[in-house]
Order: C-alpha cells, then sequence, then structure tokens
C-alpha cells in the first residue's frame, strides 16, 4: 500500500509490537505527529514536559518492561535535549529506539532554523544511529535499529529523519520480525575448564550484573548459584536479578557495597562474573580486584572480556544459555564453611542507626517503611546521589524489572522521567520514586506529565537541602570545603506539587514516616512525600575511590 | 609486550563509517600510526588497514570494539610473517648541483625514483615495507627535507587466504 514517510513510522512501529512512545511535538516531526493523531488508537503517546524527561520516560520503560523504549523529538534542540537520556540508556545497556525529525534534506548542511547533526553528536553514546534520507530506505531502517537496540547487548539507536522524508510517499508492505536466537559462541572445552574451575574452588563467589537483568536470566542464575553453593554479591545494576531474600544473597559489591561483599571479594578463590563489567565503582582497584581469585566472566558482549580485568576464563553468548549450559558442567557442591564465614562477616555490616532527631527522619527507616508497605511486584525509581546508594543497600528486591536507577552514567534529574515511562508501561503496579532534593530540582518539571496522567506514582523526597553526595567527598578528601554543595534552598515540594496539582506531604522526623506513607499509599493519585534528612547523613560503608575493602570507611565524623 | 601490529577491518562502506571507526579509535584511547581505507574490491565494502601500538591485550580489545561497530564486519590481525604490508611515500629533498648526484645514488638503492626536479629540490618516490621508508627518510635527512607525504600502509596476507572468506 502507498503510506506517506509517518504512516511507515507509525506502521513500522505495530509491527514491532510498540503500544506507547514517549515524546514531545515540534516543526520537524509535525508530520510525525499527524500520523500518530491518525494512530492514536493504537499507539498511547505520552507528552512530556522536556524531551530530557520523555528519553527517560522511554528508559524507564524498558527498564520495567525488557521491550524496546521509544522516543520522539524534534530537530535542533529536541533531539540535542535527548542526549542525556539516550547516553544514560547506552551506559546501562537499555533498549531504546530515538526518532528524531530534522530539515527537509535540501535544507540540511545549510545551518538552517533548529537543524542539528544528532547522528553526530549522539555517535558516541548510541550503538548505532542513522539519517534516512530516501522515504523508500524508511521502513528497512527502522526494522533493522530495532533490531541493533534488542540484539546482543542491548542499547540505544537514533534515526534521523529529514521532513521532507516524512511527508513523501512510497510502497509500504508489512513486515513480521523475525526473532533470532543469540548464538553461544564459546566452546565446549572452554565450558568444561571453567566446570573445572569452578569444583575445584574452595571459597567460589558470583558477581552479578544487570546483563542478568537484560537477559531474563534469573531463573537460570538461581539454579547455578544453589547447585554450586556460591554466595552472591551484585552490581546496582543487577538488583533483583537474584532475591535479596536468598540466603546466598549478600548484597551489592563496590564502593557503597556491603563489608561481606569487600571482604568476599578479597577473600575468594574464584570470582564468576556474570553480565557485569567490572566497573571502577565496583572494581575500584583493577590490579587488586580479587587479588586471591581467579575470575570466570561470562558476557554476551565479547569487548567486556579483559576490558577493566583480566579474565581466566570467559564464556562469550547470552547469559540464558551460557549460565544454563555451564550449570550442566558443574558438580553440586556445598560450601558450608566459606558461606558461614561470609555470614560472619555480614554482621558487621548491619549498619547501626543514628539517634533519633525530632528534626529529621533517617533515610534507611524512610525505605524500610516504604518496603513494608510495597509488594514485590512494586517499581522502584531512584535518581542519583545519596538517596539512590541507600535505596541500592536497603531495598529488598525480590524480581527483577522491578528496579530503574542510572547506573552507568549517573544521571541526576533521571528518576522523574523513568517513574513516568515506569507507570505508563505498567498500570496497575506501584511505582515509587525516591529522589533527593538535588535531583529532584533537576527535572521536577515532569510532575506536568505524572498530572496529566494521573500516573500514580509515590515520590519521596529524602531532602537534606544539600547535594549530599559530593558534599560527602568534601568532607572526606577535600578538608570539609563545602563548595557549593550547601545550597540550603527553601523548597517547599509539598507546596510545589500541589501547584503542579499533585498531593504534597511532609515528613518532619521517623514518628510520623508510617501515617503520612500509610495515607500516600492510601490514595491512588500521584503524591509527593517531602521528607526532611539531615544534612550531615552519610553513605557509609564507603570504600575510597581506587582502593579496596582494606581500606573501607565505616565511621564519619 | 607492547609492539606494532597490522590490523585489517573489513567495512559496510556506508557514510561515516570512516568517522565511526576513527570516532572509536580516539574514544578508546586506542595508539595508531597509521590508517588507510580504500574500497575493498567487493561491491559495497572498503578495506581498513591499521597500525597499532599495543599489547596483544590491546590488540584484542581493538579487534573486539571494532567488531562493536555495526557496519563493521570483518576485523583480523595480519601476523607480520605472513603478510606483506607496503607504503608509498612522495618526499621532496633540498638539493643543489653539488649534492644532486649523491643524492640520485644514494635513493636508487631504495629503489625510490625521481619524479619532480625542482630548481632547489628533488622530489621522489618510493615504496616499500614502513621500516624502509622510514630507512629512506633518515637517510635523506642530512640533506634537509621540505615536505613529504606517506599513504599509510596497505597490507595483504600471503598466501590464498582472504580477509572476506
Amino acid at each position: 500500500m502507498q503510506l506517506n514517510g509517518s504512516e511507515i513510522i507509525a506502521e513500522c512501529l505495530l509491527e514491532q509490537g510498540v503500544d506507547t512512545v514517549f515524546g514531545y511535538p515540534g516543526g520537524a516531526v509535525l508530520n510525525i505527529y499527524d500520523a500518530l493523531y491518525k494512530y492514536s488508537d493504537r499507539i498511547t503517546h505520552i507528552l512530556s514536559s522536556h524531551e530530557q524527561g520523555a528519553a527517560h520516560a522511554a528508559d524507564g520503560y524498558a527498564r520495567t518492561t525488557g521491550k524496546c523504549g521509544v522516543v520522539i523529538a524534534t530537530s535542533g534542540p529536541g533531539a540535542t535535549n535527548l542526549v542525556t537520556g539516550i547516553a544514560t540508556a547506552f551506559m546501562d545497556s537499555i533498549p531504546m529506539v530515538a526518532i528524531t525529525g530534522n530539515v527537509s534534506n535540501d535544507l540540511l548542511a545549510r545551518d538552517s532554523f533548529q537543524e542539528v547533526d544528532i547522528c553526530g553528536i549522539t555517535l558516541p553514546v548510541t550503538k548505532h544511529n542513522f539519517i534516512v534520507k530516501n522515504v523508500n530506505d524508511l521502513a528497512n531502517v527502522i526494522r533493522k535499529a530495532f533490531r541493533i537496540a534488542m540484539s546482543g547487548r542491548k542499547g540505544p539507536v537514533l534515526i534521523d529523519i529529514p521532513k521532507d522524508v516524512t511527508g513523501a510517499v512510497c510502497e509500504y508492505t508489512p513486515e513480521t520480525p523475525v526473532e533470532t536466537a543469540e548464538p553461544v559462541l564459546s566452546e565446549d572445552s572452554e565450558f568444561q575448564a571453567a566446570a573445572n574451575a569452578i569444583n575445584n574452588a574452595k571459597r567460589p563467589m558470583i558477581y552479578m550484573g544487570g546483563g542478568v537483568v537484560s537477559s531474563d536470566a534469573e531463573k537460570q542464575l538461581l539454579a547455578f548459584a544453589e547447585k554450586t553453593d556460591c554466595p552472591v554479591a551484585t552490581s546496582i545494576m543487577g538488583l533483583g536479578g537474584f532475591p535479596s531474600s536468598h540466603r546466598l544473597f549478600m548484597g551489592t559489591i563496590g564502593m557503597h557495597g556491603g563489608y561481606e561483599t569487600g571482604k568476599a571479594t578479597d577473600n575468594c578463590d574464584l570470582i564468576i562474573t556474570v553480565g557485569a563489567r567490572f566497573s571502577d565503582r565496583v572494581a575500584g582497584d583493577r590490579e587488586k580486584f580479587g587479588k586471591n581469585a581467579a575470575i570466570i566472566q561470562l558476557d554476551i558482549d565479547k569487548a567486556e572480556i579483559n576490558k577493566n580485568v583480566r579474565t581466566d576464563y570467559s564464556l562469550v553468548g547470552d547469559l540464558k544459555d551460557t549460565l544454563a549450559k555451564l550449570t550442566e558442567y558443574v558438580d553440586e557442591i556445598k560450601h558450608d564453611e566459606w558461606n558461614a564465614q561470609v555470614n560472619e562477616w555480614a554482621k558487621k555490616s548491619e549498619v547501626t542507626e543514628t539517634p533519633e532527631s525530632e528534626d529529621y527522619a533517617h533515610p534507611y527507616h524512610i525505605i524500610e517503611a516504604v518496603r513494608a508497605l510495597t509488594d514485590d511486584d512494586d517499581i522502584i525509581v531512584t535518581d542519583v546521589g545519596q538517596h539512590q546508594m541507600w535505596v541500592s543497600q536497603k531495598y529488598r528486591f525480590e524480581k527483577p524489572r522491578r528496579w530503574c536507577t542510572s547506573g552507568g552514567l549517573g544521571t541526576m534529574g533521571y528518576g522523574l522521567g523513568a517513574a513516568v515511562g515506569s507507570a505508563a508501561a505498567n498500570p496497575g503496579k506501584r511505582v515509587v520514586l525516591f529522589t533527593g532534593d538535588g535531583s529532584f530540582h533537576m527535572n521536577l518539571n515532569e510532575l506536568a506529565t505524572v498530572r496529566s496522567y494521573d500516573l500514580p506514582i509515590i515520590i519521596v523526597v529524602l531532602n537534606n537541602t544539600v547535594l549530599g553526595m559530593v558534599r560527602q567527598w568534601q568532607k572526606l578528601f577535600y578538608g570539609r570545603r563545602f563548595s557549593q554543595t550547601d545550597p540550603h534552598r527553601k523548597t517547599d515540594f509539598a507546596a510545589v506539587a500541589e501547584a503542579f496539582g499533585v498531593r504534597g506531604m511532609r515528613i518532619k522526623n521517623d514518628d510520623d514516616a508510617e501515617e503520612v506513607l500509610k495515607a500516600a499509599f492510601a490514595s491512588k493519585e500521584p503524591v509527593v512525600i517531602d521528607c526532611r534528612i539531615s544534612p550531615d547523613e552519610n553513605v557509609l560503608p564507603m570504600i575510597p575511590p581506587g582502593k579496596t575493602v582494606d581500606d573501607m570507611i565505616t565511621e564519619m565524623e | 609486550m607492547e609492539n606494532k601490529q597490522i590490523i585489517s577491518l573489513l567495512a559496510h562502506n556506508h557514510p561515516g563509517v570512516l568517522l565511526r571507526i576513527t570516532s572509536l579509535i580516539s574514544r578508546r584511547g586506542f595508539n595508531i600510526d597509521s590508517l588507510t581505507a580504500s574500497p575493498a574490491g567487493i561491491e559495497g565494502f572498503s578495506r581498513l588497514t591499521v597500525r597499532l601500538s599495543g599489547d596483544d591485550d590491546k590488540v584484542e580489545q581493538f579487534i573486539n570494539q571494532m567488531l562493536k561497530i555495526v557496519d563493521v564486519k570483518k576485523a583480523e590481525v595480519l601476523p607480520e610473517e605472513s603478510s606483506v604490508a607496503m607504503e608509498l611515500i612522495l618526499i621532496k629533498v633540498n638539493s643543489d648541483s653539488s649534492n644532486k648526484n649523491d643524492i640520485i645514488a644514494l635513493t636508487s638503492t631504495y629503489h625510490a625514483s625521481l619524479v619532480n626536479l625542482g630548481e632547489r629540490s628533488l622530489t621522489f618516490r618510493a615504496s616499500g615495507t614502513p621500516s624502509q621508508i622510514d630507512a629512506l627518510i633518515e637517510e635523506l635527512s642530512p640533506f634537509g627535507i621540505l615536505e613529504m607525504a606517506r599513504t599509510g600502509i596497505a597490507a595483504l596476507e600471503n598466501g590464498d587466504n582472504c580477509l572476506a572468506d
């Protein structure tokens, strides 16, 4: 059938099973929005306040559903506003297709109004990008973009489309996407060698990451961990990929990970790395990471092998398949003594709460009070900073795809957009956003979106009136010179919420936390809770950058 | 062990593919001293030859990173002992009547041919392995090199093997 470029875009989105897109209209995407008007019965469009919010929403949609997120923006500033959201998705391997309009072919390369080379700009933060100059190429480029975004190590792909292409007509033939299985690249002998190392290990541990979630390999990981009796540490990206309540679960590893994960890393004789990449926030000292251990790495991305830390065995392929196969090769083993030792270390990790205060609530108390009101299916989103680390330490995740956080890029301002995407993708599920006053100030404009679509998000602002994480570093490493981290802004977030038409509430201290949270959870409406915490609260324990557990800081001031 | 290795890439000659490759080289901090690109002799493909400084880990990482670029189809090390690597140089040397014959005699041992005779200069063309070219430059530098242009390395594996196989 004869369709114009914009209708082809809509048809191709439907081919891919896309039911929701996020975006913001503009001059170069007028044709696309005209098609979205026509297709509005089949494609829901969520309008954000700012394109960055739309990109984070597509990211939250992808993280919580496993599907590819889609975001649409106009040329020029519309496109550049997506960049932080695309880079966030890229660092965390989140599948996303970003569609940008551009000026018409005859205006390209003339510094036309709202023209920008978004392919050039996003080159380092996309898996691939395209500019489609001919409508005849459009359908296949869109199909290819989804294939790239969703295959191998997932990630964002951008398609830039000049305006004339979105209006030009050509023949469109529908196509059903073909699912292609990811190949396992490693040989049987490599599985055998890795299995031998596991069978012979006395003190093995698993270090897992976001790859487990990305490849939906949680069942395979659980079976593997139970058969080999290995304690499990996770990067913050992997949270939910292994049940927190499981006897083998240690918690997060790295800069703000628990004492036991640090001690286990130093004392184990084998680290089995599953879908994780030894980032500097995990392996602070690359040379000393797992210094007494052999390392096995399972990853879908061959370029991750030996990138940061040298491995002794590597298995390349989709984790579902490689884990299942490796599980067949290994013996059923018990490591009672080793696990008892880990549990012994864990006791030291149990942090004592700070004394009660009339003026402040304690972040751990708030997080636990929220946990008591949520069930395992509820979705937790964070921004970036101290609150993010407290949640990653304390919130007990039992299932994958219930957790959105900017792990790799550390994007302040990520949370509200991601919460919007999570809520839009999961009607009926509870979404809780933990944010800080610094992060929330960045992109709270999306409260307008929350209200417009009545997304029942509970927003807990852990408000310490300072930029806590950076301030903590200044305390530790810059002689307490609090350069620009003590703004003590007077923002009343509950009143801000009300101005957007969202219910605002306040938590003054631990005593009224339960009551306020219960009321918030009882309402089916969006709520912002301004929760006062002390500006001097720290994230502990902490392994200073570039160091190991031996240098762990467990107390401050 | 730090050494220089030659890597051949086969890539779709889509617009921007060279940018994708060079941008990745710069982003990941790879240290290259030569990069050439030309049609591969296969419809729709370009062949790139890169000379990279680094240990074996670096080379492995380079190849794995290159293969992540959607348009790059092949990336392989060309083993030094079983491949031929050549480049071409045009080099303009200071010269007057007093040393003209000496220079020409010297360059002939490198199979360099005189392509232009200026009033105060001689321009030669030579081809050879990178080390032969380096040696020629060294021999000529005492006379004063006015300017030069090197093509960078073109390399193929010996025998019947082809990159596209």
